[in-house]
């Protein structure tokens, strides 16, 4: 049956059963294009759609989710049955849609421009790519370019009458480039946008062509602390780290060094970071959370001081407050864009202000090396070595180790270099000292 | 089946009438349930179905990929005549398809079907690992307990005639103990899984498995940052073998290989590794985490030497990896689901038994560091550079372990450590893992029995 006659089905189905019940309906798209060496490798054209059901009474919710609509009574079965093995004694809530919350930011999350392309222009761009990074000898195989677009919707829909729809599109393209050298040296360059103007071929190439060329000669650090500048791109994946540390989940669980934290000068006086629901040629611009709450916009850290944890529905109750529109797909809280905001010093001018140092460019293993529950992390990285403002030379085989709320408040100067990549969105920062090991004598 | 062989081989047709030399059809039907236990209550509570369709065609060595979940047969054959039409060229004209079910013997015979044992029983299960982390020390803070099971059918059918079925089921527990001390936290991990039902937990001792996470978490919260630098390096047992599936296994596969794009391409039958390392990946085993009958290709799983006494034997390929590679399929084509292409992956991947007792290995060690429980890695197959997470580390001094060390990650080249291993253990155990990579994340196992590395980058921090 369509989504609409099972949707029905369903909510009538709960309603009749004493249950209140609200369905998250989830379509995806995608079109990929993948090349290796310059021929077509994988090309992928595809789309699924899905709906998970919450089911709710006496404060405790059950869950089930299905990709074929068929059987809604089942649905609601194993939700209901699922919600009689809960017994935390948290009370779970569905948002009415009402109460003392800001209106649904506005925003257009929605082009239909990469839409339009034809598979040739798609196929164009990423050959496009695969020429530009190829173009200098030092390159002997560009082992992937890759040209991908998608589109999303959801839907809730709940039975306190809340009713919402998203509808959201973007692309991204990237190059993976290796560079010959007594040992290959790799090259990676990627980035989104929400229209196909923002996403430039021969950028694209040339940079991921730059990044695996500047590290030609490579070699390792003497172990020991080092001044150094994290890039644009190592901060997003790093701060990802800090974002998961900032949920009222992971507070209430004593599962976050943050926990007494609040109101606290934890970082550097120069160091603001936000929430925002919209940043421009951001993919991941939301005007509600997946429990239906409004998205706001805040600061979570101001002037280094920590301002507020994230909060859903679950979380805020327990707390008497209001949900801070950071829900994120079942269980999960998360800040939709985290923005680190951005200082005076452009990427050059940092270089200058850390004199000597290393700039971090690549870091391997944040999902194995980084512990969010105690902040530390200890990460393979590559980079720069810097002498008096200048690049002299390219670092492999690294790791460096520290605790993240020690990053905070060893931040130096912030850069204005803002790269729009991940959901953390951040210029660089240069750090006053950071653990390096390596095998150098 | 939810589809008609009839509506499989109309699939098939439609993709190679309209472009391509080859098509598959891939079928997938899963059921899982997903549990969450915070301070020993149970909070979540999760059950899914999944159900789609996969349809692939290849002309040479290009590949075209489409998923759907909207199973009417309009829809079928327009996402088909999509995947053939952007192969382009037609190169059958007239194909006849004579699909007939293979038997394949099934290896892995599961007991207890997740959606036959009832929700308490597991919860039970949950209960039991909470409380004995807990109650390990009065130190532990926190214990999150997650159970996972799911029932996996899947359907393979290609133009070569392939009609195979598959039906995998995997039961997990995962414990998390957080242990505080002075303000100070750290955690302690262990999540044991296996091809079975709710069986497998008459074969593992749930209690045990809650202290172990319990003992990391407290061990820890005790311990001094590791040292950074150089140095000698012993990798215990078990998961301690998601070295070699970082620091050469991705390396083997042939994603990487066929395109020149690994650093062990082009050298089969030359000597890669220290002549004590002898590897294997094997997806028979039976009930294992990581095996299956058939990979997501339908070619029957097999055991693959890998490394033998230091020399390079094999290599992980799937079919694609069989035409560029022009070798014959190792079985391994693997994917985490319908929503994506599958690409040669590992399954269940270890380096066989050694000579010596842990013991002698530790007690020949001057100085070093004793890594006995580890977390994850990553690794650029290209480049060969690998960084995996120690989570549980000690320090030893004079050929005794002397105390805990924490926060320490292990970074080096492949190609460079595997010659550097200089002892291996005879405790083989393997431990599980989701493995992840372009084909998504998948159940892997890694194992070893204990090894000593001469000289590794331990990223620890300075004194």
């Amino acid at each position: 049956m369509n989504f609409e006659e099972f949707k029905d089905k369903v909510l009538a189905y709960a309603k009749k059963k004493g249950l209140e019940a609200e369905l998250n309906y989830e379509m995806e798209y995608e079109f990929s294009i993948m090349l290796s060496n310059g021929e077509l490798d994988q090309y992928s054209d595809a789309g699924s759609r899905s709906v998970m059901l919450k089911v709710l009474k006496n404060g405790k919710l059950g869950v089930s989710s299905t990709e074929i609509f068929e059987e809604p009574e089942r649905l609601v079965e194993e939700a209901e049955e699922n919600m009689k093995l809960v017994d935390s004694e948290e009370e779970e809530l569905l948002y009415d849609g009402k109460g003392d919350y800001p209106s649904y930011p506005s925003m257009k999350t929605y082009f239909g421009e990469f839409e339009k392309l034809s598979v040739k222009d798609k196929m164009d761009f990423a050959f496009n790519i695969h020429k530009h990074a190829k173009e200098d000898k030092r390159i002997i195989m560009v082992p992937r370019a890759v040209f991908a677009h998608f589109v999303r919707e959801s839907r809730i829909i709940n039975t306190l009458g809340l009713e919402l729809f998203y509808k959201g599109d973007g692309g991204y393209a990237y190059a993976m480039t290796l560079a010959a050298d007594n040992s290959p040296r790799a090259g990676l360059y990627f980035d989104v946008s929400t229209v196909p103007e923002g996403l430039n071929s021969e950028l694209i190439g040339k940079k991921a062509a730059e990044e695996a060329i500047m590290k030609i000669g490579s070699k390792s650090l003497k172990s020991g602390k080092y001044r150094v500048i994290l890039r644009n791109d190592v901060v997003s994946e790093i701060f990802g780290m800090l974002a998961g540390m900032v949920s009222a989940e992971r507070a209430q669980k004593n599962l976050t060094p943050l926990k007494n934290k609040l109101g606290e000068k934890v970082g550097s006086d120069i160091l603001n970071i936000l929430d925002l629901p919209y940043f421009p040629g951001s993919i991941f611009n939301r005007p509600f959370d997946s429990e239906g709450v409004p998205t706001q916009e805040k600061k979570v850290f101001e002037n280094g001081v920590f301002k507020t944890f994230l909060h859903n529905l679950k979380t805020a109750k327990k707390e008497n407050r209001k949900s801070t529109g950071n829900a994120r797909g079942l269980s999960e809280i998360a800040p939709v864009n985290f923005v680190i905001e951005k200082g005076n010093y452009d990427y050059n001018q940092l270089l200058k202000e850390m004199n000597s140092g290393v700039v971090i460019t690549d870091v391997e293993g944040m999902h194995s090396g980084s512990n969010p529950i105690s902040g530390n992390f200890s990460l393979g990285a590559r980079g720069y070595r810097v002498e008096n403002g200048e690049i002299v030379g390219g670092v492999e085989q690294i790791t460096i180790s520290g605790n993240i709320l020690e990053i905070l408040k060893n931040v130096e100067a912030v850069g204005s270099d803002i790269k729009v990549f991940l959901s953390c969105i951040s210029p660089s920062l240069l750090i006053k000292e950071i653990d390096v090991a390596g095998n150098e004598k | 089946m939810v589809l008609e062989k009839k509506l499989v081989e109309d699939v098939l047709y439609t993709v190679i009438k309209n472009g391509g030399d080859f098509a598959e059809v891939f079928v997938e039907n899963r059921f899982s349930t997903r549990m969450e236990m915070k301070d020993g209550k149970l909070e979540k509570v999760a059950s899914s179905k999944e159900f789609g369709i996969g349809i692939r065609g290849f002309l040479g060595t290009k590949a075209v990929y489409a998923y759907t979940n909207d199973t009417s047969i309009d829809n079928l054959l327009a996402v088909a005549k999509r995947v053939g039409q952007a192969l382009g060229e037609i190169k059958v004209e007239e194909i006849t398809l004579n699909l007939e079910k293979v038997d394949i013997p099934n290896r892995h015979v599961v007991y207890l079907y997740p959606q036959d044992v009832s929700k308490d029983m597991k919860v039970d299960i949950m209960r039991k690992a909470y409380s004995s982390a807990k109650n390990f020390s009065n130190l532990i803070t926190q214990v999150v307990v997650h159970f996972w099971d799911y029932d996996q059918k899947i359907l393979v059918a290609n133009t070569e005639g392939t009609f195979a079925e598959d039906r995998r089921v995997r039961t997990r527990l995962m414990i998390q103990a957080v242990a505080e001390r002075n303000g100070e936290m750290e955690r302690g991990f262990y999540g044991p899984g296996a091809g079975m039902g709710f069986e497998f937990f008459d074969r593992i001792d749930v209690e045990e498995a809650g202290r172990r996470a319990a003992r990391i978490a407290v061990r820890m919260v005790e311990a001094e940052p590791a040292p950074a630098g150089k140095m000698p390096v012993i990798i215990s047992n078990e998961f301690g073998g998601v070295i070699f599936h970082e620091a050469v296994g991705h390396a083997l596969e042939a994603t990487s290989v066929a395109k020149g794009a690994s650093v062990f391409a082009g050298k089969l039958g030359e000597k890669v590794a220290a002549e004590c390392v002898s590897a294997v990946d094997d997806a028979t085993i039976p009930n294992a985490w990581g095996s299956a009958n058939i990979d997501d290709e339908g070619t029957p799983t097999q055991r693959t030497v890998l490394i033998e006494n230091g020399i390079l034997k094999g290599y992980l390929i799937d079919k694609l990896g069989e035409r560029r590679m022009n070798m014959k399929s190792t079985g391994s084509g693997r994917r985490q689901n319908y929503k994506f292409a599958p690409t040669s992956r590992m399954s269940n991947t270890f380096i066989l038994r050694g000579e010596y007792y842990p013991e002698e290995i530790i007690a020949a060690t001057d100085y070093g560091l004793y890594a006995k429980s580890m977390g994850g890695g990553s690794v650029n197959p290209a480049t060969g550079e690998f960084n995996f997470a120690v989570n549980e580390g000690y320090l030893i001094e004079k050929g005794k372990i002397t105390k805990p060390v924490k926060g320490a990650t292990l970074i080096g080249k492949g190609y460079e450590i595997i010659q550097k291993i200089d002892m291996v253990g005879n405790d083989l155990d393997r431990g599980q893992g989701m493995c992840g990579s372009f084909s998504g994340s998948v159940p892997a196992d890694v194992g070893q029995p204990t090894i000593r590395v001469s000289e590794i980058i331990v990223g620890g921090r300075n004194r």
